[in-house]
C-alpha cells in the first residue's frame, strides 16, 4: 500500500504493468489450468505405482515360467528392456518424469517396445474426443432447444412428454444404455450390426477428405456417439426447461414485450441467451464425466479410443501409456472447462469484464 | 376533442384457487392529449393492474370481466382488447411506452444498451442502423446522459438512476403519445427522485406527451400531476384536479392519505397512519369498502357500495355519502396539511 503511494519511478511502473497481466482473468484462468494439469499428474504418477505388481514383476515370472533362466538373469534382462529403472527410488523417478516431460517426452511403452507414448496416446485420443464431443454437442443443441421449446408449451401434452422421457432418460447410466444397445438393438433384434461396427474405422480404408472415409468414421462412431447424446440429453432437456420458465419471469422480458419486440426476438436474444448461461458451465462438466465415462462405453463397442487403450495398458501395467493417457485426458478436460469458462464470459457480460463504462 | 385514452367501466379479476381476486372494478376516465394524470393508492389498490392492462401485458391468470379500452390516435380509435397480435406489437411503445415499477431490471443483462435501443427501433420498421443510432444519442443527451458511454455500457455498468434516465430516453424513442410511469422514482434515493421528476417535468413541457404516473408518493404526484386519480380496493375513490384534492378532498380515504404523508417541517406526531388494511378483493363487502378503516362511517355506508357522485367543486367526483361531513372536518386542518405538502 506504501508502496503505491510512493511517485512511481518509470521501472517500478513497468513491474506493476506486468504484474498487471498476471491479474488479468484470462492469465489467472491459464495458471489455474496448469496447476490442476501438473497435481492431476503429480498424484496419477504416484497413484499407479501403488498399483499392486509392476511391469518387471510380470516380465520376470515370464521369463523364469521355463526354468531356463535364473531370477537374477531374469531380473537383469527384464530391467535392461524397460527404460526405467524400478529400483530407483520413486521420488528419483518422479524428477526424471516430470523432467522429461518438461521436454514433451512422455517415454516408451514397456509392452509395445520402442513405441513412444506420444504416438500411441495420439493414435487413440481423437476419436474419443471426436466421439465424446459430437454426442455432448448433438445432446446440448438438442436438449436446449427441446427444453426451451417444453417450457415455452408449458403443461401441454408435448412438455409432459418431454420433460417424463427427460428425467427417465436421465437417470440412467451410460454404461447401461450401451449394454442395452448391445445386448437387445445388436444380439436380440439384430437392427445393429455391431460386430462391423467395432473398431473406429474398418480396416483397409484409405484416411482422407473423401466421403467413404468420412462416411466410415460416422458409421463406426454412431453407437458411442448415441450413447453420450442419450445420457445427458434429458438432463439439457429438464435444465433448460427450468431455466427458461425462471427467464421468462424477468422483468426484462415484459419490459420487452411492452417495447413491441417479435416473440421470436424475446425469445432467442432475451429469454434463451439468458437461460442457456448457467447450462454452458455444465457443459464442461459434462464433457469431463462423458471422456471419464468413455472407458467403459468403448470397451462394450470395442471403439478404438482412449478408453480401450487406457484398459489394456491398465492390464499390463504399462506405466508409460498409462500415465501418458491419463495426462492427455486431463489435459483435454481442463483446456475444455478452460473454454467454457472464456466462452460464459463472452456470454456474460457480467461475468470477467474489466473495466467498462463505469471505469473501475 | 377525444381524449387519447378511454377507459370505461373496466373490470379485472385474478383467477385463483380461493375464487375471482376482484383486482379493478368499474373503472371509468380519460386521458386528453398532452394531460398529465396521477393514480394513487396504496399497494394491492390496482392501480398497476389497471396499468398493465392498458398494453396488454396483463399475467395469464388476469381476465378482463367487464368494460373498454379505447385507444385514439391522428387516424382512428381502436379498442385495445380486440387489437390483432401484430398491430398490438406496433401500437406497444410506438403509440403507448410503459416504464414499469421494476425499472432497474428492466434491461436485458447480456446485451448493452446500444442493442436495447436498436432492438426496439427495428421491432417498429426503422431499418438504418445510422439513424437510429443519431436519435439514441439525441435523446440520451436529452436526459442529461453521455451517449457515447451509455450506448456501449451493459446495464450492470450503470447506476440506478442511470438506469432510469436511459428508460425514459427508451420510452421517447418512437415517440409515443402516451407514456405510463408505474412508480418510476420508487428504487430510487430522494436526489435522484428529485432530479428524475425534475427531468419529467422538462420533458412534458418540451414534448407534449400524455402521462400516467402511478405512485404512493403523493408529493411526487403532485409535482407532476394536472389530475389526480385515488384508487381504492381496486375502483375509483376520488377524481379531482391537484388543488383540489390537496385542499379540498372529499374522501376519507383520501385525507387518510393525506395526512400519512411526511413532512420535513411537521413533527413527528404529525404523520398519521391509516388504521386497519384493505378490503379481501375475493370477499368484498357488500357496502362501501372503507368502511372497516372509515372514522366517518355510519350504518347507512355499510348497506351498499356509493356510486361516484359529483362533489361541490367543480370536475370533482367522490364515491362517499359523506362528502359533506369530509367538507366540514377539512375545512380546518387538511387545507394547512395540504399547504405544506405543496410548498415542501
Amino acid at each position: 500500500m506504501v508502496a503505491q503511494q510512493l511517485p512511481a519511478t518509470p521501472r517500478a511502473s513497468r513491474a506493476r504493468h506486468i504484474l498487471g497481466y498476471w491479474r488479468h482473468p484470462v492469465a489467472q484462468a491459464v495458471l489455474k489450468a496448469f496447476l490442476t494439469v501438473f497435481v492431476t499428474t503429480t498424484i496419477t504418477f504416484f497413484l499407479i505405482r501403488l498399483m499392486p505388481g509392476n511391469p518387471i514383476d510380470i516380465k520376470i515370472d515370464e521369463l523364469t515360467k521355463d526354468g531356463l533362466m535364473t531370477y537374477q538373469e531374469a531380473r537383469a534382462q527384464a530391467a535392461s528392456l524397460f527404460s526405467i529403472d524400478l529400483d530407483k527410488p520413486v521420488l528419483e523417478q518422479y524428477v526424471s518424469f516430470i523432467g522429461n516431460l518438461a521436454h514433451g517426452n512422455l517415454g516408451y511403452s514397456f509392452v509395445s517396445q520402442g513405441t513412444p507414448v506420444t504416438a500411441i496416446v495420439l493414435a487413440v485420443l481423437p476419436w474419443t474426443l471426436f466421439s465424446v464431443g459430437t454426442g455432448l454437442l448433438l445432446s446440448f443443441s438438442v436438449g436446449v432447444f427441446l427444453g426451451l421449446f417444453a417450457a415455452y408449451n408449458r403443461n401441454t401434452r408435448a412438455d409432459h412428454i418431454l420433460s417424463l422421457g427427460g428425467s427417465i432418460i436421465s437417470a440412467v447410466p451410460n454404461y447401461f444404455i450401451a449394454l442395452l444397445i448391445v445386448i437387445v438393438l445388436g444380439v436380440e433384434l439384430r437392427w445393429v450390426p455391431i460386430t462391423q461396427m467395432r473398431g473406429a474405422t474398418s480396416s483397409g480404408i484409405q484416411p482422407g477428405f473423401t466421403f467413404s472415409f468420412i462416411g466410415d468414421v460416422l458409421f463406426h462412431a454412431i453407437l458411442p456417439v448415441s450413447v453420450y447424446f442419450l445420457a445427458s440429453v434429458g438432463h439439457w432437456i429438464l435444465g433448460m426447461k427450468s431455466a427458461t420458465i425462471n427467464a421468462l419471469e424477468e422483468d426484462y422480458v415484459s419490459a420487452a414485450r411492452a417495447r413491441g419486440l417479435s416473440d421470436g426476438r424475446i425469445m432467442t436474444a432475451y429469454v434463451g441467451r439468458n437461460a442457456v448461461l448457467p447450462l454452458v458451465t455444465q457443459l464442461a462438466i459434462t464433457a469431463g464425466l462423458a471422456i471419464g465415462g468413455s472407458i467403459i462405453i468403448e470397451s462394450y463397442f470395442v471403439y478404438q479410443g482412449v478408453g480401450l487403450r487406457l484398459q489394456a495398458a491398465v492390464t499390463q501395467r504399462d506405466y508409460p501409456v498409462m500415465q501418458g493417457i491419463l495426462l492427455m485426458v486431463t489435459l483435454s478436460v481442463v483446456i475444455l472447462n478452460l473454454a467454457a469458462d472464456l466462452l460464459y464470459s463472452r456470454l456474460d457480460p457480467r461475468i470477467g469484464r474489466a473495466g467498462g463504462a463505469t471505469g473501475t | 376533442m377525444t381524449p387519447i385514452l378511454s377507459v370505461r367501466d373496466l373490470s379485472i379479476d385474478y383467477r385463483t384457487r380461493r375464487g375471482p381476486v376482484h383486482a379493478v372494478r368499474d373503472v371509468s376516465f380519460d386521458i386528453e392529449k398532452g394531460e398529465t394524470v396521477a393514480i394513487i393508492g396504496e399497494s394491492g389498490s390496482g392501480k398497476t393492474t389497471l396499468a398493465v392492462s392498458f398494453i396488454r401485458l396483463s399475467p395469464r391468470s388476469a381476465r378482463i370481466t367487464k368494460g373498454q379500452i379505447l385507444y385514439t390516435n391522428d387516424r382512428e380509435t381502436v379498442d385495445i382488447q380486440t387489437l390483432p397480435d401484430d398491430e398490438l406489437r406496433q401500437y406497444r411503445w410506438s403509440e403507448c411506452a410503459m416504464v414499469f415499477q421494476a425499472a432497474l431490471n428492466s434491461f436485458n443483462p447480456v446485451i448493452n444498451i446500444w442493442e436495447q435501443f436498436a432492438d426496439t427501433a427495428r421491432a417498429h420498421g426503422m431499418k438504418d442502423s445510422a439513424k437510429i443510432h443519431a436519435r439514441a444519442q439525441e435523446l440520451l443527451d436529452l436526459v442529461h446522459l453521455d451517449p457515447d458511454r451509455i450506448l456501449k455500457a451493459y446495464p450492470h455498468e450503470l447506476s440506478g438512476g442511470m438506469k432510469q434516465r436511459v428508460l425514459i430516453a427508451l420510452s421517447l424513442l418512437l415517440e409515443p403519445q402516451l407514456i405510463i410511469l408505474d412508480e418510476p422514482t420508487t428504487a430510487l434515493d430522494i436526489l435522484t427522485q428529485r432530479s428524475i421528476i425534475d427531468l419529467l417535468g422538462q420533458l412534458r413541457k418540451k414534448l407534449g406527451f400524455s402521462l400516467i404516473f402511478i405512485s404512493h408518493d403523493l408529493s411526487i404526484a403532485a409535482e407532476l400531476a394536472d389530475r389526480m386519480i385515488t384508487m381504492y380496493a381496486g375502483t375509483i375513490v376520488e377524481r379531482a384536479s391537484v388543488t383540489d384534492l390537496f385542499y379540498r378532498p372529499r374522501h376519507p380515504y383520501s385525507v387518510g392519505l393525506l395526512r400519512a404523508v411526511p413532512r420535513v417541517s411537521g413533527a413527528m406526531g404529525s404523520v398519521a397512519s391509516i388504521p386497519g388494511s384493505p378490503p379481501d378483493l375475493i370477499r368484498l363487502p357488500s357496502g362501501c369498502t372503507y368502511v372497516p378503516r372509515c372514522p366517518l362511517a355510519i350504518a347507512a355506508c355499510a348497506e351498499r357500495e356509493p356510486d361516484l357522485v359529483p362533489v361541490d367543486t367543480p370536475n370533482h367526483e367522490a364515491r362517499c355519502i359523506r362528502w359533506k361531513t369530509v367538507a366540514e372536518q377539512v375545512g380546518t386542518a387538511e387545507v394547512a396539511v395540504a399547504e405544506k405538502i405543496a410548498t415542501a
